[in-house]
């Protein structure tokens, strides 16, 4: 797990904490106590809210580090705005994720599903938020892998259809080079998170 | 705002730092560009302008970035506080490379380099760069054809708008890199085009001595990358510069 600290963003909102998990083994039944904790009531409820009080992205569509990075940023800063589209500041960053305005396409395309096997657990917090490796180890049955391993895990194909990049000339023109089509593919992608808020 | 800031540039509209994001040790720098609040203006429509331009400038480099247009990769939009933040990119600017008349060589290079690679004090500033003036403005010529073929206009197409990545930031990237996309917008009209190639032939001539086979040789390379388009531009081109010698005769 990597921590960042954001000091010029609100307290309760300026640490964010981010893990890669590999061979997860329970992604269908992470996926199924987020839905359950929506709509529990009463303590349980806020018990098990708190347990999945976290980000879980399918590492598949994350192309590097600064894709998660800058979709965290924005995420952020619309919860310090005022102006978030989805509930939570988590949830927001999945909406940050994805090209379309569509919420729920954002959670089924970038939330964890239950063929999910590796995933992406962000947790925003406040600066008093202790052992959050903890946190994220009581639900994500899985392989604790450095963040460098992103890179084995994207499916490119994936990501450049959901962004609409085959026809694009900057593709095009690559063709013959997978790293450097690579490359281009992570900059217009984190270029196009980065200006979601104000895309046409 | 950002973490670790440094002063750039400070324009009329506009502040620019170098900073950093992310307190992440993996982190590159960006560009941050705030446009600030204008006193003269009325509190809400400055807000909505502002707010507009940062939308603008995002939206023309996010479709030059797919065209394959040479551009800074977008890295945070804020735009309720009038900012942007692009790549840096590691170089200098094309009006320094060319030694503007009115400017005296002191535009520091930057990067990382080891002192002993820093430019000596009287070698030609293109020198670390490894491309002849020549070679400067084909590239530039080719970069706004692209631009052009996109349907993305410039508007503002100067050689401070322009810059050179120095050969080791990134081997396997375009060298020349367009900024500035604050007063960009979409057309596909030959009008617009035509005045934008007019405004950097303008920037040329009052920016750098003797600079008409320069622009000669970006027209060259521009017309090539071009093709078939190339001949209505180049019409409209001869017009608008009529245009403007008529108005400079009268005023
Ligand atoms: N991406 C960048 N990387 C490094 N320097 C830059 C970058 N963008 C702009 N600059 C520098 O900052 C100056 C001002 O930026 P620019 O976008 O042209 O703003 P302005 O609207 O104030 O002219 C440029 O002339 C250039 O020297
Ligand atoms: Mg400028």
């Amino acid at each position: 797990m990597e921590t960042f600290t954001y000091t010029h963003f609100p307290a309760q909102s300026s640490v964010v904490h981010i893990a890669l998990f590999t061979s997860v083994g329970n992604a269908k039944d992470i996926r199924a106590r987020i839905v359950k904790a929506s709509t529990l009531g009463g303590p349980e409820g806020d018990a098990e809210r708190g347990a999945v009080n976290f980000a879980f992205i399918d590492a598949r569509l994350v192309t590097s580090r600064l894709h998660l990075q800058t979709a965290v940023y924005q995420a952020i800063l619309s919860e310090a705005q005022g102006s978030l589209r989805t509930k939570t500041v988590h949830s927001e960053i999945l909406w940050a994720l994805n090209p379309s305005n569509n919420i729920s396409e954002a959670i089924r395309r970038y939330g964890v599903s239950d063929s999910s096997s590796a995933l992406l657990v962000v947790r925003i917090g406040s600066p008093d938020l202790k052992d959050v490796e903890s946190l994220m180890r009581a639900i994500v049955d899985g392989t604790l892998s450095p963040l460098a391993d992103l890179a084995a895990l994207t499916d490119w194909s994936t990501v450049k259809k959901y962004y609409k990049l085959n026809g694009e000339p900057a593709i095009k023109e690559v063709a013959q080079d997978p790293e450097r089509e690579r490359e281009i593919v992570d900059n217009i992608i984190v270029s196009s998170v980065a200006m979601k808020s104000v895309q046409a | 705002m950002a973490l670790a800031l440094t002063l750039i540039a400070q324009g009329a509209e506009a502040k620019v730092y170098r900073a950093r994001l992310h307190a992440d040790r993996a982190a590159q720098d960006v560009l941050l560009k705030h446009r600030f609040h204008k006193q003269y203006r009325h509190a809400s429509l400055d807000a909505s302008l502002t707010r507009s331009r940062v939308a603008g400038e995002a939206r023309a480099l996010i479709k030059c970035l797919r065209s394959g247009v040479s551009v800074p990769g977008i890295r945070m939009v804020d735009a309720p506080n009038g900012l942007l933040a692009i790549e840096w990119i590691q170089g200098s600017s094309v009006r320094f490379l060319l030694g503007s008349s009115d400017e005296p060589l002191d535009e520091p290079v930057d990067g990382d380099l080891p002192v002993s690679d820093q430019p000596q004090e009287h070698q030609h500033p293109l020198e670390p760069y490894g491309v002849s003036q020549d070679a400067l403005m084909v590239l530039i010529g080719v970069e706004i054809a692209k631009m052009h073929l996109a349907d993305v206009i410039h508007g503002d197409l100067t050689t401070s708008n322009m810059m050179l990545r120095l050969p080791s930031s990134s081997p396997s990237t375009s060298r020349l890199v367009l900024i500035d996309f604050g007063l960009a917008y979409t057309s596909s009209l030959v009008e617009d085009k035509a005045v934008d190639l007019y405004v950097l032939e303008r920037a040329f001539a009052s920016t750098h001595p003797d600079s008409e086979p320069l622009f000669t040789s970006v027209l060259n390379a521009y017309q090539t990358r071009m093709g078939k388009q190339w001949h209505a531009v180049a019409r409209r081109l001869d017009e608008v510069r009529l245009r403007g010698r008529k108005r400079s005769m009268v005023g």
